[in-house]
Formats: C-alpha cells, structure tokens, sequence
C-alpha cells in the first residue's frame, strides 16, 4: 500500500496545486514542499520494512483493472526499482525547493507539472504489469514536454517537440513488443513474461523492439541527439529530472525487461551493445571536451556515463562459454551504482549550473572564469561535484565505474581498457570546466558584483554532496538492498 | 399500443420533436434562443433513457414486415447516438446564424436518420436512412448563410455526396438484380456471391460508406465542411454522422456480406490505410485549425476502417471502440473551439490560440486532454483506442499494418503537439477576448473533458460496452 500512497499523493497534490491556481502559488509552494519532503520520509520507512534478504518482489498490490483483457493494477517493489524511487522521492522535494529561487511565470502549473511527474516516474519504478508500466511511461512524457515547452530557453519549442516525438517513436515500438507477449502469454504481467519461450528470430524482434525504447530514454548513441537539446533547454528543474531520473528508465528497463525475457536475443545482441556503450563512452565524451555550453557539457557527459550503465548490462555476455554469475553479479551491480550514481552527480551538478545561471544569465563557459574569488562556498561544491563526475575515488562516481570496469576486465581486457578511458577523457572534459569556470582570472565584469550562495541555495547542493560522499565511502547499504533481486536476476540471465 | 409501434418509441419521439420544433418556431421571437436547444436535448436525453432501458432487455425483433430490425447493435448504437445528440445540443451556442432553431431542426433530423440506420435490415429502409442524415448534412453545412466559405462547401459536399448516393444505389441495384429481394438475410447464395457482378455491386457499395466515412478517396468534403460550417454545425458532423456510417457499414458488410469477407475486407483495409496515411501527413501542413482536425478525423477514420478490415467480431468490437473514443475526443476539441470563440471572432487559425493558457486555463487544460488523448497518451482514453486496434491487429497477423498505423501515430503526434504548443508555449501580445458561452457549455465541456480522462483510469465500460452490443448479435 506504501507504493500506491507514494504514487497517487503527490499526483493528487499537484491536481489540487493546479485547482488552487496562480494567486496562491505561495501556499501551494508550502504544501507540495511538505508533501513531498513527507514523502521522501515515507521511502525511507519503506526501506526499512524492506527486506534485503528476499529476491522477491515485497508491497506487492493487485487490483483487477480491465478483467477482459487480464490486465492488474499490480505494484511491488524489489531490489532494483527501491533505490531508484527512493532517488526519486529524494530528488523531487530538492526541485520544487529550488524552484523558488528564479522567479517563474504560472509557478503553480510549474509545481503541479513536478508532483505529477513524480507520481508517475514512481509508478514507472513500481509496476509489475506490463501494461500499468506502459501508462506511467507514456503518462510521463506530458508534464516533461510542457516543463521544457512552457519554463524552457529559447530554442524551447523545439527542443520540447523533439524530445516527445522521440521518445513516443520509441515507445509504440515497445507497445508492440508488449502486445505481442500479451497474446503468447494470455498475460500481462512481467514475470509471465520471463516464462515464454519464444524462438531466436522472435526473441531479437523482441529485443529491439524493447531496445528503441529504452535505447532513446537513456540515451545511447546514435539515438542520443534530443538529450542536448532538451538539457540545455529545459529548466534547471526539469534538467535535474531529466538527468538524474528519465534517463534511468532505459536503464531500468533493460534489467526488467530485456535481459530477463530475451536472454538469448540479449546474448546475440550483446557484441552490437558493448559497441554502443564504448562509443557512448568515448566518443560522445570527447564531443563534451568539445562544447562550450556548461549544461550541454554536462548532457553529453551524462550520455558517457550512462554508456557505463548500459556496458554493465551486457558486457558479461562476452564470455558466452563459461557465463560466470559473479561477473554477472557485479557487472549489473555496476550498472546499478552507475545509475544511482549519476542520478545524484547530474543533478547537483544542473543545479550548481542554475545557481550561477541565476546571477549571470548565461550558460556559456566563456563568460565565467574566477568565480572562486567572490563565491567561494559555492566553489568548493562545485569542484567536489565535478571530482566526483570525473569519478574521484571517495565519490559515488568512482564506485559505479570501478565495478562496471572491473567486470569488464574479468572477460575482456580490451573492452576494459578502452572504458577504463573515461578516468582520462571524463577527468579531461570536467576539470577543464572547472579551469575556466570557477578559477582562473575575473573577466567578465559582473562577476565582481555577485554574492556567494546563501543558505537557500547551499542546503540541496549540499544534501546532495552528503549522499554522494556516504555512497563513495561505504556502498553497502546501496548493495545490500540490490543483492538479491541482482542475484536472481543473474540466475534468470544465465539461463 | 401495437407491438411494433412500441419499438420504435425514440424514433417517434424524434419525430414529434422535429414537429414541435417547427411549429415552435414560427411563433417564437428570435430573443428566445434557448427553446430549441432545450427541445433539443430534453429530447436525446429521454431517447437515451429508453434506449438505455430497453437495451437491459432487447429482444431480436424483425418488424415491419422485415424492413427494420431491433436488436443489440441498433438499440446500443441509438444510444450513443443520443447521448452523443445530447452532448451536442449542450455544447451548441445559439447565435444569429440560428436563433431560429433551424440547426436544432436539421441536427434532430439526421439523427433520426442515423436511428434509421442503425435499424435498417432492408436496402431501401437503409438508403431512406443514408438519405435523411445525408440531406440534413448539407443543409448543416450551409447554415452559416452569411459566409461564402460556408457556400462554397456545402455546395461541394453536395455534388460530390449526390455522386457517391448515385453510385451507391447502382451497386444496391446490381444486388436487387441479382437476388430479387431488398432484405437483409436473403442474400446468401454462394455461387452468386462469388460473382464479378456481386463483386462489383459490393465494390460501389464501399464507395458510398467510404464517402459517408470522409475516407480517402472520397475525403474532400470533410476538410472543407469542417472548416466552412459554423462551430456547431462543425461539432455535430464531425461526431455524430460516423455513427450513421458505421451502422451502414456494419449492417451491409458484416451482417450481411460476410460470406464476401475476404473481398470487402481488401478494400476496406487499402481505403483504411491510404485514409490513415494521407490524413495524417496532410494535417501536418494545416495551419487552419479546423482545417486540421478535418484532415486528423480523415487519419482517425483510416484507423476505425483498419480495424474494421480484420473481418473477426473482436476487429470490429475494437473498430467501434476506436470510433466511439474519436467522437468523444473531437467533440471536446469543437466544443472548446464553440466556447472560445465570440461572436465577432471565430476561432479559424492556430494562432487564435495563442497562449489560451494565460486567458482560459481550463478550458485550454480540456483541449490538452483531448489532444493527447488524439495522440494515444495513456492513460488518457484516445490510448486505448490504439491500443485494442494494435492487439487486434497482432492477433491476426497483421503486424505490418500495425507498424504502419504506430509509426503514423506518430506523426499525427506533431500536429496534436502543435495545438498544444501554440496554446502554451506561444506568448501572445494581443489579449484574448473573453467568449461569451453560458454556464451549460462550460459545465458540458468540462464533464466530457474530464470523461477522457475518467474512462482512461477506467475504461472498462466503453470496452465492455461496444462488446456487448456487438457479440450477441453474431451469435444468433
């Protein structure tokens, strides 16, 4: 029941945002920000009724919805989704916060856009139909095209209309897929899913059909070119969102359902996949070195990362011949740390961006340089932020890589080194940012007049930086809660 | 009371409507707008009741000496047809292009029409029912006298609805030659059946639903009457008429040619999908707002005729889904578009909208719902129109047309979009003038807008609906 709460009160809570309507947007600010800090708190209590022993799926929840066709209402959490919606719950309080501090137009849509959101990404991290986690993954796409269309830059319109279309091209594929396993299983939930057998041919159409969906959602290259867009476009709200949560739902999907329902497709498909993640890695981390728009730097090194996580899901399968389930164990371990990882880095990082966006009302590198001499407070957790983005061991980022190469080492040194490159490019491509940005000489004038962080501003940045460093240091917690349900999943992987 | 009379009790009704309107009329004042909407409604809304009454416990009756037919699919179309009628009339807004009721009046008949239809088991009871819809349609569309675009279309859509009408009853003559008899049942010789001539007859036979549908290649009309007609008459020939269409469909193809199924199924599929992918591409380049969603009921039609192709009772129960959910969204769509517009600046392009967020929150709230819900966005009701038509589709082997008919969806996504964004994202200098719609219209439109996304969270009904009505029937 803790899930459908976690669902439908912050969805419920932006409805009666939206009917409170713009003259008390003050109030309305107050209660979303209570709800959905309540929230967060109502995760934490829910990972401590979590079971990490049990491989299973716990809180489940089945209602019947649409009896003619087998379709629940059925909801559950594991080992996998539970770190992802608590990211959730922890990130979207920290976005209607610092949605105070640059004056917006219609601040209670705005709101009311994030808290139905939010309901909907959990719903995405909690469903256990497939059909049910069809609806929160389309539903989502309507509050995200009108947070980048209605509170975006310039470019919004754009920006926006790409980012939905791809996304929904992406998804009908997926629908497709889903109606296809309906009418083999008579079923719509996704563990039947697991039980068909279905031929070679079928399991690869399978696979790529889910592969478009999840492929644009993380983004993996060449599907990635609406994330730069969107990013620099949207909001920092919404940039936050979309970094640090819409992007782990390809992730997610993988994991429930590419790998555990086409293994063999999986298998087959993994030589084209390991490419993908490497030249995600690499080459789109090399594209970053080149830009000179901080937020669209930080999209291009959010699409390298996210090669790591998508490295990490298929990367075992190169050793067909003897699959090891501990390098299958770590590897998706990997991925998963990944995930949570550059959830909490992106994030800060987009909203350190805002914080200086606010005062100069610019994104472009060259217009900053010396930013330590008048914010110095605000500088340290900026470099923290991209040390850790550059996988400075301590930092969460430095976990999540270090498995996922680890396991890549254990089957292929040549696919290790080459992803153990990103230490070199990803340290490259932030530190260089850094340089211009926050040190070097004051030379754009009104820098001088500018003030440090305060308070305000300070306490989610620093929140943030807290849970990176606590994942840096000692991971267990985080791994603990995914061992099972990784392990199970491994076991189905291995066939 | 005769037993048969009693059957046809809303039809009857309908008809005395249609006499008090008219003597109504001639002795009413035009300040007194309301009267015929009243009549109007009060009207759909007792028919709906009976309907809904006597859906509880249909009987299979065949009367009139086998001329009309009472059954699930008759009762159950009449039905939404009613509520559909009083959705309209709800959402109508008298002006001086009707004060005197005459739209009421033409609305009341081609509903009356499309009764007929929905329980015709004869050619000539059939085409009675074509012809009075049919006719009440151009007078619909040539209502708003004082505009020459209005002229122009109604004038169009009367030539080419004369020819279809035309070539329509040539097939149903060629069928008459063949069998000798006008009524339903009787037509189920083999050897006939399977003759070029029959092929023929059935041939100009989907001419005239094509065109009654607005399907490619007989889809010229329905851009420009949509964008000709007044805002009302707009509403009503862009909902109610397909339900006229898919009764004809139904009672001549599935009912009665099914033994030709493999034939008719061809055709209905190439005009589904040509209607889908014309419709679709075409709207992108509309900046006419109502322009634009003619050209999308165009692509949805194509949608409804696909499904309709499969031949199987579960097609068509999906086809019927699709085309109820269709009439819901678009009636949201014009009734915004009949709220928003005032008397001296009617909606025409996108650009009259224009950041109606800033002015018309709710109402532009509705007319998002509706467009995404064009759009099949879960768990808004226009998805699970895609939806049932793809898992038909699937089930039988069709998975081609399915590709076609998602990617398309897509592509119809960026003309929905482009409503959208025009009404949020565009910023507006000149302020938006306040409409002058009554409290009925706004309570009407909000009441369906918010059924999208009720029956969205919940569409079991609608679903379990359309298969009630159409299953029984195939039983027997």
């Amino acid at each position: 029941m803790i899930v459908d709460q976690l669902i439908w009160i912050p969805v419920l809570t932006g409805l009666l945002v939206l009917v409170l309507g713009e003259k008390r947007s003050n109030f309305a600010y107050a209660l979303s920000l209570l709800i959905s800090s309540g929230l967060f708190f109502l995760s934490i209590y829910m990972y401590f009724l979590f079971d990490n022993a049990l491989s299973s799926y716990q809180f489940e929840l089945k209602v019947p919805w649409i009896d003619r066709f087998n379709i629940n209402y059925h909801l559950g959490i594991d080992g996998i989704s539970l770190p992802l919606i608590m990211l959730t719950t922890f990130l979207s309080p920290i976005v209607i916060y610092t949605s105070k501090t640059s004056p917006k137009n219609k601040m209670h849509q705005y709101i009311a856009s994030f808290l139905i959101l939010e309901g909907m990404m959990i719903g995405v991290f909690s469903s256990l139909d497939a059909f049910l986690f069809y609806v929160f993954w389309e539903a989502m796409l309507i509050p995200m095209f009108l947070i980048i269309g209605i509170w975006g830059g310039k470019n919004r319109i754009y920006a926006t209309v790409k980012f939905f279309l791809y996304t929904f091209l992406g998804s009908v594929f997926m629908l497709i897929a889903i109606i296809f396993l309906y009418l083999k299983t008579g079923s719509y939930l996704i563990s039947d899913f697991y039980e068909v057998s279905l031929s070679l041919n079928q399991q690869i159409l399978i696979f790529l059909a889910f592969l478009f969906a999840f492929a644009v959602k993380i983004p993996m290259w060449p599907v990635h070119t609406w994330l730069p867009d969107a990013h620099v476009e949207a909001p920092t709200g919404g940039s936050v969102i979309l970094a640090a949560i819409l992007l782990k739902m390809g992730g997610y999907g993988f994991l429930r359902f590419s790998l555990p329902i086409t293994p063999e497709a999986s298998l087959s498909m993994a030589p084209i996949m390991i490419t993908l993640s490497l030249i995600a890695i690499i080459y789109i981390g090399l594209v970053a070195l080149a830009q000179t728009d901080m937020k669209k730097l930080i999209a291009y090194s959010s699409i390298s990362h996210m090669g790591f996580v998508t490295l990490g899901c298929f990367v075992f399968f190169v050793q067909s011949s003897s699959i090891n389930l501990d390098t299958i164990n770590l590897a998706i371990n990997g991925a998963m740390i990944q995930m949570i990882s550059h959830g909490l880095i992106s994030a800060a990082l987009f909203l350190s961006i805002g914080v200086m966006y606010d005062r100069l009302h610019s994104r472009n590198i060259e217009d900053y340089g010396g930013i330590v001499t008048k914010m110095p407070k605000f500088s340290v957790l900026m470099v923290f932020f991209a040390l850790s983005n550059a996988a400075l061991p301590g930092t969460s980022g430095f976990v999540g890589e270090l498995t996922v190469i680890l396991a890549s080492f254990k089957v292929n040194i040549y696919i290790a080194l080459l992803s153990a490159l990103t230490l070199i490019i990803g340290a490259a491509y932030t530190l260089w940012m850094i340089k211009r940005v926050i040190f070097g000489a004051v030379t754009n004038e009104k820098i001088n007049s500018q003030s440090d962080m305060n308070l305000i501003e300070a306490i989610p940045l620093g929140l943030i930086a807290l849970l990176i460093l606590l994942i840096g240091v000692w991971p267990k917690p985080l791994t603990d809660m995914m061992n099972s349900t990784i392990l199970a999943l491994s076991y189905l992987v291995s066939g | 009371m005769n037993i048969e009379l009693s059957l046809i009790i809303p039809e009857l009704i309908i008809a005395s409507a249609i006499c008090l309107l008219i003597l109504v009329n001639s002795f009413l004042s035009s300040n007194k707008r309301f009267t015929g909407l009243v009549i109007g409604a009060i009207t759909m809304a007792v028919c709906a009741l009976i309907s809904l009454l006597s859906l509880l416990d249909t009987t299979n009756l065949i009367i009139f000496k086998g001329h009309y037919k009472i059954d699930h699919l008759a009762t159950g179309l009449k039905l939404v047809t009613y509520l559909s009628g009083f959705i309209v009339f709800t959402g109508t807004r008298t002006n001086k292009d009707n004060a005197k009721s005459e739209l009421i009046l033409l609305e009341l008949f081609a509903i009356l029409g499309v009764s007929i239809l929905a329980s015709s088991n004869n050619l000539l009871t059939l085409y009675l029912g074509l012809e009075t819809l049919t006719l009440s349609m151009y007078g619909l569309v040539a209502s708003k006298r004082s505009s020459e675009l209005a002229t122009e279309s109604a004038m169009k859509f009367f030539v080419l609805g004369a020819i279809a009408s035309a070539i329509f009853l040539y097939g149903v003559s060629f069928v008459y030659g063949l069998y000798g008899t006008l009524t339903f049942g009787g037509f189920n010789n083999p050897i006939i059946n399977g003759s070029i001539e029959m092929q023929l007859a059935l041939a100009f036979i989907i001419c005239g639903i094509a065109f009654k549908f607005g399907a490619v290649p007989f889809h010229s009309w329905v851009p420009d009457s949509y964008q000709g007609a007044s805002t009302s008459s707009a509403l009503f020939i862009s909902t109610i008429p397909k339900l006229g269409a898919f009764a004809l469909i139904y009672r001549l193809l599935f009912q009665t040619f099914i033994s030709n199924v493999e034939f008719w199924s061809l055709l209905i599929l190439f005009i589904g999908l040509i209607s889908l992918i014309l419709g679709n591409i075409i709207a992108i380049a509309q900046d006419n707002l109502r322009r634009l969603l003619g050209y999308s009921a165009i692509g949805n039609i194509g949608f409804t005729l696909i499904s309709f192709s499969i031949g199987t009772t579960d097609g068509i129960t999906a086809s019927l889904i699709s085309l109820i959910i269709y009439i819901l969204n678009t009636a949201v769509a014009f009734m915004i578009i009949e709220i928003i517009s005032t008397e001296n600046r009617s909606i025409v392009t996108l650009s009259d909208i224009k950041d109606l967020n800033s002015s018309r929150p709710w109402m532009s709230l509705l007319m998002l719902l509706s467009m995404f819900s064009m759009v099949g966005i879960p768990p808004l009701i226009g998805f699970y129109a895609k939806w049932i038509v793809l898992t038909e589709l699937i089930k039988a082997d069709m998975l081609i047309i399915g590709l076609i008919a998602v990617i398309m969806s897509v592509i119809a996504a960026f003309y929905y979009l482009r409503i959208v964004w025009y009404m949020y994202f565009e910023k507006n200098d000149l302020p938006m003038m306040q409409g002058t719609s009554n409290i009925f219209q706004k309570i009407s439109v909000s009441i369906i807008g918010l059924m999208i996304l009720i029956f969205g969270l919940y569409p079991s009904p609608i679903i379990d609906f359309c298969k009630s009505i159409i299953f029984p029937i195939f039983i027997d």
